[in-house]
């Protein structure tokens, strides 16, 4: 039987009365006791961090929405509404009152960066001869220094912080500290180092492919599309390069989509190569760009090799004479759909054969009247004009 | 004074702008969203209205397409301002009854010229109907 704790409490102060009391208890009891005490000691931590960072949070928001008023009373009066700007003054020669933003309040590293970020945000917004001031501003103020001195930090989200406001403020940032990121472990990290590396070297903006050993996801790749198709007067270099000599196949099979963005034909051959390669991933991937780019010399190898090939590939081969419209594989079309027993092949065979111009009228109505049910629903899809290719 | 509408929820670019025109002399409102929007358009006469594409409740298209339907809405000028540079867009948006488009990042000298373009060109029009 459990004594009765009063007992303890006899010889005892509380504390030891307790420890005792504990001692005496059975070991299950004990063990959920622990288990018990250690859950409340975190719960009630947890609840002090939340609130901790909630009053935290809340002061920001207090101090911010009495300095921004602030910031964007300085920044419209003496650079959106300069009156050098105006009057076509030289950026350089400007009167700017750098004092007026070297007040003890904006020399806080927090209200510091709410300037920082300010001036970044202004600077998006604005191009042109207002830009250029923002960019003298953030200069002379030496915001430049804080930017790269984030981008030395060990925290990887400081890095990136780092290296968006120099990005954006059009800085430039010498490979050494640059290229290493683009390879980073950190997914965040090397994503923003490349289109950071893009926006900023105006010579080799796509040096890092030659590093890059990690693979490009398909975020990344979207990001870095968007990037460079977006990205003004950008050095477009020749893709292929990258098509014939980069082991990595991320890179190539980002190299393709280029190749089509920007219509480089001279980049065939590289391409038809690729379709020796191994991994039927990038093989379908260069059948892809051939199609895109009409290659129509590559047509007779692709329907050699479709029998050969796995689906995917098979697919991107149907889609491709499609796209390429040559005319001369109508019949390769009709016997892969009337033949095939893959639903997906049949309909890119028929897709394929309604988009070739050369395709007869009275074949596709003679394999209508003579088609099963499936094939006949298939081809009306195809035919119909709403339904994109 | 000729009345601007600035819709947009971008709040450094509703007060760039505002203090921009303003101190070019242009009367100017503000709206937050294309609801916010369409509400001020319901009760007040806009010579000029400057619109973003990407914005909540309701995108630049459908203020556009609105506005052209509107009585009130129906002569003023349209300048689509944002940072969407794809071809069809611009083309749908000029389609729907846009003037002109501006691309994000804004040149203040620009948008000025522009609009003082537009606003010569909707007086001279005003004036032949009269």
């Amino acid at each position: 039987m459990f004594k009765d704790f009063t007992s303890y409490l006899q010889d005892n102060n509380v504390l030891t009365a307790l420890y005792y009391y504990f001692l005496d208890l059975p070991l299950v009891i004990e063990v959920a006791c622990v288990f018990i005490l250690v859950a409340l000691s975190a719960t009630l931590l947890a609840y002090g961090s939340i609130l901790v960072r909630r009053y935290r949070g809340y002061r920001q928001d207090k101090k911010e929405t009495d300095l921004l008023p602030v910031i964007d009373q300085l920044l419209t009066e003496h650079v959106v509404l300069n009156e050098g700007l105006a009057d076509n003054v030289p950026i350089d020669d400007i009167e700017l009152p750098i004092e007026k933003f070297r007040t003890k309040t904006l020399r806080n590293p927090a209200n510091r960066q709410l300037l920082i970020d300010r001036i970044v945000n202004y600077k998006k917004s604005f191009a042109g001869s207002i830009g250029d001031l923002l960019r003298r501003l953030y200069l002379e103020l030496e915001l430049d220094k804080v930017s790269f001195r984030k981008m030395k930090s060990v925290k990887w989200n400081r890095k990136v912080q780092g290296m968006i406001e120099l990005t954006d403020m059009d800085m430039s940032i010498s490979d050494v500290n640059i290229l290493p990121l683009t390879n980073s472990k950190n997914r965040e990290l090397r994503a923003e180092a490349r289109n950071a590396y893009i926006k900023l070297s105006k010579n080799e903006p796509f040096k890092f492919f030659d590093v890059v050993t990690e693979p490009l996801l398909m975020w990344d790749q979207i990001e870095l599309f968007k990037t460079i198709t977006t990205t003004e007067e950008i050095a477009i270099p020749k893709f292929a390069r990258w098509v014939t000599y980069s082991p990595n196949k991320s890179i190539v099979s980002f190299c393709l989509k280029l190749i089509v963005h920007y219509n480089q034909q001279d980049a065939a051959h590289a391409v038809i190569k690729l379709l020796d390669n191994k991994d039927h991933n990038l093989r379908a991937d260069a059948i892809n760009c051939l199609g895109k780019l009409r290659c129509e010399e590559a047509e007779p190898h692709l329907v050699e090799i479709y029998y050969s090939q796995p689906l995917n590939c098979q697919l991107e081969i149907l889609k491709a004479i499609g796209r390429m419209d040559t005319g001369n594989q109508i019949q390769f079309l009709r016997h892969e759909f009337l033949h095939s027993s893959d639903f997906d092949i049949r309909k890119n065979a028929a897709k394929s054969l309604i988009k070739t111009r050369a395709t007869p009228k009275s074949l596709v109505d003679e394999l209508i009247e003579t088609g099963t049910a499936e094939n006949k629903l298939i081809l009306r899809h195809c035919m119909n004009p709403l339904i994109k290719f | 004074m000729e009345r601007i509408l600035i819709i947009d929820d971008n709040d450094i670019v509703q007060m760039v702008l505002q203090k921009i025109l303003v101190r070019e002399g242009y009367a100017v409102d503000i709206a937050t969203n294309g609801k916010e929007g369409l509400e001020l358009i319901d009760r007040e006469n806009y010579d000029l209205i400057i619109t973003d594409l990407m914005m909540p409740y309701a995108n630049g298209f459908e203020i556009i397409s609105k506005i052209r339907q509107h009585p009130k809405g129906e002569r003023a000028k349209i300048i689509i301002i944002s940072a969407v540079t794809q071809e069809h867009s611009i083309t749908e948006g000029f389609q729907l009854g846009a003037d002109d488009y501006l691309k994000k990042p804004i040149t203040g000298k620009e948008l000025v010229i522009r609009v003082k373009r537009l606003l010569d060109a909707k007086r001279a029009t005003t004036n032949i109907h009269v």
